[in-house]
């Protein structure tokens, strides 16, 4: 029966973010903390198949020590067991950091057949979380996953690529990253939620990983982030005839790059 | 006291807003044209344990408390209030039958209500000004063999879909309403029917309808409670509705204000979204007090009730409040939206006619104030 560990990153909710009108600055003062959306996916599937099946699945996150409230959300879905690691470093990761961090707790933490990552997060989207968690831990990597089945030792993952699917086997140990398309993932049920207090999750601390400095440092820095408001053009055209203010709108559409 | 949620309680909100947001906001539109009963929503919110939500896990319940019960039904009324109509007056009977039930009561109904398998329904109106004394009012008359019941319950919720009741009944034709007893009585009783239906300005979906009962014979184990008790059990199973009814007003009142302030956004009159017109943001600014602050008050009604200490006067006092502010809310977000706003192609109209059934619903309208004043004047 798989033994199965899904990773997640614990978000800013995007929709809690406010843009002022004044400078297009973000105000995430009062956001609310969410799982992130692919995430969800990755979880959901790796429960369903151990629901389906048997075997275990837990789960991991990295991020700041505001990841302890995303704890009672993530077991609500399914898994056995929560580690995270809570440490400001992960205020600035980019995926080179959140690798290293998660690929040391793993290896301290035990061996899965399957680690489930999301394909990219809500907030910053890098898609190289899963690719680099595999590299670190010498394993392959299956992404863009939109289906998957595991029997045995093996999983069979359907690839959604540009204009194909791809049909892949691998043999445990392999990791995975899914799309939305995989699943829908669950609304925890109140019973879930209740029972997730019940349930263990362990602290792993940044300084037990043995990472260096230089392992925590990001390669790419977010400089800022500004919001990005859609002005109307407020033009009118008036021509009485409306032949003349199709054709009007047709070159000004030109004009701006649409053909 | 706790000002703030639990992680818990958060979660259960949240998700319920979720739910809502998945399986409310599609049908919502549909289920106020039409009236009909919602079956597959309700199948979906047992299945979220929403109908045990306060019930002890020996009866199948979440154990959830009443404070995520009210953050459970503002949410599900953010999206459509009729459907926690029904999930409301459902739990107005379990809450009866857990709280004055015996130990063979409880095992028999409890765990069927809290799946979803059965639905419940609190049945204590009459025609008459007061239960017990108009020309229907439903009489229970002591047999040797038990009870037979005639009359009439009317403007019963889930009635012709729940499958238990719990009726409050005059025991005693001297006494009227203070005679009352509560039965438990199953829609399959011989001698019970169902009235038509009967339509309703708003909080569509969730039936209405009349209880006849013809010489409906009850065993001596369908009494609920003591024989006198049922005065008792009628004022406090109405402070819980008060407060869950509450839970639904905020929640129509902060989906009505949600909308107004993007519809203030989007708005562009005089060159400019109407948002930035200052007498637009205080009729935004006002509503989401009165939501807010109406909001503390239900939770910590529901937190008394979780602790198990009085909670009644604390009920009628956001019963209170907000009957005075219900209409207030709804005016100034329709006002804020104009001529679209008043269109019954949005969605104030349809909130409009549901938040008046919220507040004048199953309570006296002197309720509030009588509880609040015989509590300062004692």
């Amino acid at each position: 029966m798989p033994k199965l560990l899904a990773c997640y990153k614990w978000t800013l909710n995007e929709q809690d973010i406010k843009i002022n009108p004044a400078d297009l600055s973000l105000d995430s003062s009062r956001a609310k903390g969410k799982i992130s959306d692919f995430d969800r996916n990755a979880i959901e599937e790796a429960s369903l198949i151990v629901e389906k099946q048997g075997g275990t699945v837990d789960a991991l996150s990295y991020g700041t020590p505001a990841v302890k409230q995303s704890l009672k959300d993530a077991l609500s879905r399914g898994p056995n067991k929560v580690y995270w690691v809570g440490d400001a470093s992960a205020e600035n990761a980019d995926a080179f950091v959140t690798a290293n961090v998660l690929a040391a707790a793993i290896r301290k933490i035990g061996s899965y057949d399957f680690i489930f990552c999301g394909e990219g997060s809500t907030d910053m989207f890098y898609q190289q979380t899963g690719p680099r968690l595999a590299q670190l831990l010498g394993l392959p990597c299956i992404s863009y996953v939109e289906k998957l089945e595991i029997e045995g030792d093996v999983l069979k993952a359907t690839r959604k690529l540009g204009d194909c699917l791809e049909q892949v086997n691998v043999k445990a140990p392999a990791v995975v990253s899914v799309l939305s398309e995989i699943n829908k993932p669950r609304i925890p049920t109140l019973k879930q939620v209740l029972g997730a207090a019940k349930k263990p999750n362990e602290e792993i601390k940044v300084s037990d990983l043995g990472l260096t400095p230089a392992q925590l440092s990001p390669k790419a820095v977010r400089k800022g982030a500004r919001g990005f408001v859609m002005n109307r053009k407020n033009v009118i055209y008036k021509e009485s005839d409306a032949s003349a203010n199709v054709a009007k709108l047709a070159a000004s559409l030109a004009a701006e790059g649409l053909r | 006291m706790s000002i703030y949620l639990t992680e818990e309680q958060e979660l259960i909100g949240k998700n319920a807003q979720g739910f809502a947001k998945e399986n409310l906001d599609p049908i919502v539109v549909e289920l106020d044209h039409t009236g009909n009963y919602p079956a597959d929503v309700v199948k979906k919110m047992a299945e979220q344990d929403f109908m045990g939500l306060f019930l002890p896990a020996e009866f199948g319940g979440a154990e959830a408390g009443y404070v995520s019960f009210v953050e459970v039904i503002e949410n599900l009324s953010r999206s459509c209030p009729a459907a926690a109509s029904i999930v409301v007056n459902h739990s107005l009977a379990v809450y009866a039958i857990q709280r004055w039930g015996t130990a063979a009561q409880k095992k028999e109904y409890l765990p069927s209500l809290a799946s979803g398998k059965t639905l419940g329904a609190f049945a204590i109106f009459e025609n008459g000004p007061t239960p017990g004394v108009g020309p229907d009012a439903l009489m229970a008359v002591k047999k040797a063999e038990g009870w037979v019941l005639n009359g009439t319950k009317t403007y019963v919720r889930n009635a012709g879909k729940a499958d238990v009741y719990v009726v409050l009944a005059c025991s005693d034709p001297a006494a009227g309403a203070k005679a009352l007893t509560a039965f438990i009585v199953s829609s399959k009783a011989a001698g019970l029917t169902v009235g038509e239906p009967k339509e309703t300005m708003g909080l569509k979906g969730c039936p209405v309808a009349d209880l006849n009962f013809e010489n409906v014979m009850l065993a001596e184990t369908a009494v609920l409670g003591a024989v006198t008790e049922g005065p008792e059990l009628v004022a406090e199973t109405l402070a819980v509705a008060a407060i869950a009814e509450a839970a639904q007003t905020v929640g129509i009142g902060q989906a009505a204000v949600e909308h107004a302030a993007a519809y203030s956004k989007s708005r562009v009159q005089f060159g400019r979204p109407i948002a930035t017109l200052q007498a637009i943001q205080t009729l935004l600014a006002e509503t989401a007090t009165d939501c807010h602050m109406a909001r503390l008050g239900i939770r910590y009604a529901a937190e008394l009730l979780d602790n198990g200490e009085p909670f009644q006067v604390e009920a009628a006092m956001v019963k209170q409040f907000l009957a005075r502010l219900h209409s207030k809310m709804l005016l100034d977000t329709v006002q804020v939206e104009g001529g679209f706003g008043y269109s019954e192609f949005m969605p104030l109209p349809r909130l409009f006619r549901d938040i008046a059934g919220t507040t004048l619903l199953d309570a006296p309208a002197d309720f509030p104030d009588k509880t609040i004043a015989a509590a300062l004047l004692a």
